[in-house]
């Protein structure tokens, strides 16, 4: 894990499974995530990025456990 | 502390009814939550017997909240007395399930209160916010639970459903009913609406549902003949994972929207106007400062904490705060003890609509329950101060509040203000 906790990047990701729309990602950060307009599952925007502390943040604030960080190899 | 035969007794009581006529019990709270691990506190026939664990600090709501395989919705009940296997059944919807009957009805309904969604119901909400504001301001105030707080919410969720207008006052009337069912029992003649089912099988026990289902019939095949642009339409066309909600979700889905859209968002709007009321302050820091008005929406939810609590049935024995919970065992969490807890809001007994995080669980405690109308509710309260504040309305107090005898919904039934 890198030491400059703040600075880093991470991406996200949404297991379409486990969500059921309830759209808190898309209040807290509508240019990462978007609900579907047929189905309301949320998805990641291609190349969409957060600071981690942001990205830990949307993981806990994720009321159906969908939302992961995708950790990429070093 | 007394022994129960469960654990340490509750300091306070926070369960009859007949103590929401003076407000929420915070002090009982505070007591409550200073104890360590959790209490067990008395209820209904049997009392300690069919007794509940008392969760009222911040971060165990949290914890029952987010683990809904150990805390069920789906056993006994999420009101505070069992049900019978049938009745359960009977009135099962969203609030009443698990995974995974509860994923497949959360996402057939979920589209249709997403942020964008809600967003192309502003201007809608808007219209019938200024109409009802400047009528209350041309009568120079009155009660403002019949003018505002209560037509408000129930001809927005009304238009998005596609219920005419003209029967708002009956859904009114009806949701009225459904609340008496949560305090002292209904005051109807189980036959009332032409009624002849067993009240205990109706959400409420209310001959009430009965006649909310009756009118979320007549919807079905009016949108069944004719589609329309509205809420009603979409439920019954709604497909996820190749299935539809069956008649009996339908129904229950509609008395449930009707309720919930209606009787909470009233109570979170009654609330911050009498706050506002009383701390002028906070009013003056919104109009001085639009800005503020969305964080301000969230402390007027807060503050409010329109549902008092919901109840899980734990599916196992599991520790929580350092209490051992039986499988079986009541656990309730208790929003309006949350959102009053010193662990999770500086100051939280001042009325503060400056505040920079605000981690309310008005809408839940942050797990798959989490409120399907919440940001329907927010948008709602935050066109009302919007156009409040558009023609410099300003409230003062009146009269003391009529509260209900409810310890789950924070009801008040009258409360007059003045315009200043």
């Amino acid at each position: 894990m890198s030491e400059q906790d703040g600075a880093e990047r991470v991406s996200m990701a949404v297991d379409e499974d486990r969500c059921i729309g309830i759209g808190q990602c898309e209040l807290l950060e509508p240019d990462v995530f978007h609900l579907g307009d047929e189905d309301a599952i949320s998805r990641v925007a291609g190349g969409a990025d957060l600071s981690r502390s942001r990205a830990l943040e949307l993981v806990d604030r994720c009321p159906s456990g969908a939302i992961s960080i995708v950790e990429l190899g070093s | 502390m007394a022994e129960t035969t469960k654990g340490p007794a509750s300091p306070a009581d926070i369960a009859s009814p007949a103590i929401y006529l003076d407000g929420i019990p915070h002090e009982g709270f505070a007591a409550i939550r200073e104890v360590d691990g959790l209490v067990w506190h008395p209820y209904g026939d049997e009392g300690d017997r069919s007794g509940f664990w008392a969760v009222t600090r911040h971060a165990d709501v949290r914890e029952v909240s987010k683990n809904p395989d150990t805390f069920s919705s789906a056993i006994g009940h999420t009101n505070l007395w069992d049900l019978e296997a049938d009745a359960l059944e009977a009135r099962r919807s969203l609030i009443d399930s698990d995974a995974p009957d509860h994923t497949r009805l959360r996402r057939l309904v979920s589209r249709a209160f997403t942020p964008r969604t809600t967003r192309t119901w502003e201007g809608m909400a808007r219209d019938i916010a200024a109409e009802l504001v400047e009528d209350y301001v041309a009568d120079g105030g009155g009660d403002w639970v019949e003018k505002v707080a209560a037509p408000l919410p129930i001809r927005v969720i009304l238009a998005i459903l596609g219920v005419p207008t003209e029967d708002a006052n009956y859904m009114v009337e009806l949701t009225n009913y459904l609340v008496e069912g949560t305090g002292e029992g209904s005051s109807l003649p189980d036959d009332a609406y032409g009624n002849s089912t067993p009240t205990r099988l109706l959400p409420f026990n209310s001959p009430a549902s009965h006649a909310l289902y009756e009118y979320a019939e007549k919807m079905r095949q009016l949108r069944m003949a004719e589609p329309g642009d509205d809420l009603v339409t979409s439920l019954l066309e709604a497909e996820a994972d190749g299935e539809r909600l069956t008649a009996a979700e339908y129904r229950n889905f509609f008395q449930l929207l009707v309720f919930a859209g209606n009787e909470t968002t009233r109570t979170a709007m009654i609330h911050g106007a009498m706050a506002f009321a009383e701390h002028p302050d906070q009013w003056a820091r919104l109009q001085a400062d639009p800005a503020r008005v969305a964080p301000g929406v969230d402390e007027v939810i807060r503050w409010a904490s329109p549902i008092l609590h919901m109840r899980r049935t734990a599916s196992r024995d599991v520790e929580l705060a350092g209490t051992w919970i039986a499988k079986g065992d009541k656990v309730v969490m208790w929003y309006a003890g949350a959102n009053r807890d010193p662990g999770a809001f500086d100051y939280p007994d001042r009325f503060d609509v400056g505040r920079e995080d605000n981690p309310h669980y008005a809408f839940g405690g942050g797990g798959p329950h989490f409120c399907l109308g919440a940001f329907l509710a927010r948008m709602e309260v935050q066109v009302l101060l919007e156009e409040m504040l558009a023609r410099n309305v300003v409230l003062a107090p009146g009269s003391e509040p009529e509260r209900l005898a409810s310890n789950f919904v924070h009801g008040v039934s009258s409360v007059e203000l003045a315009v200043a």
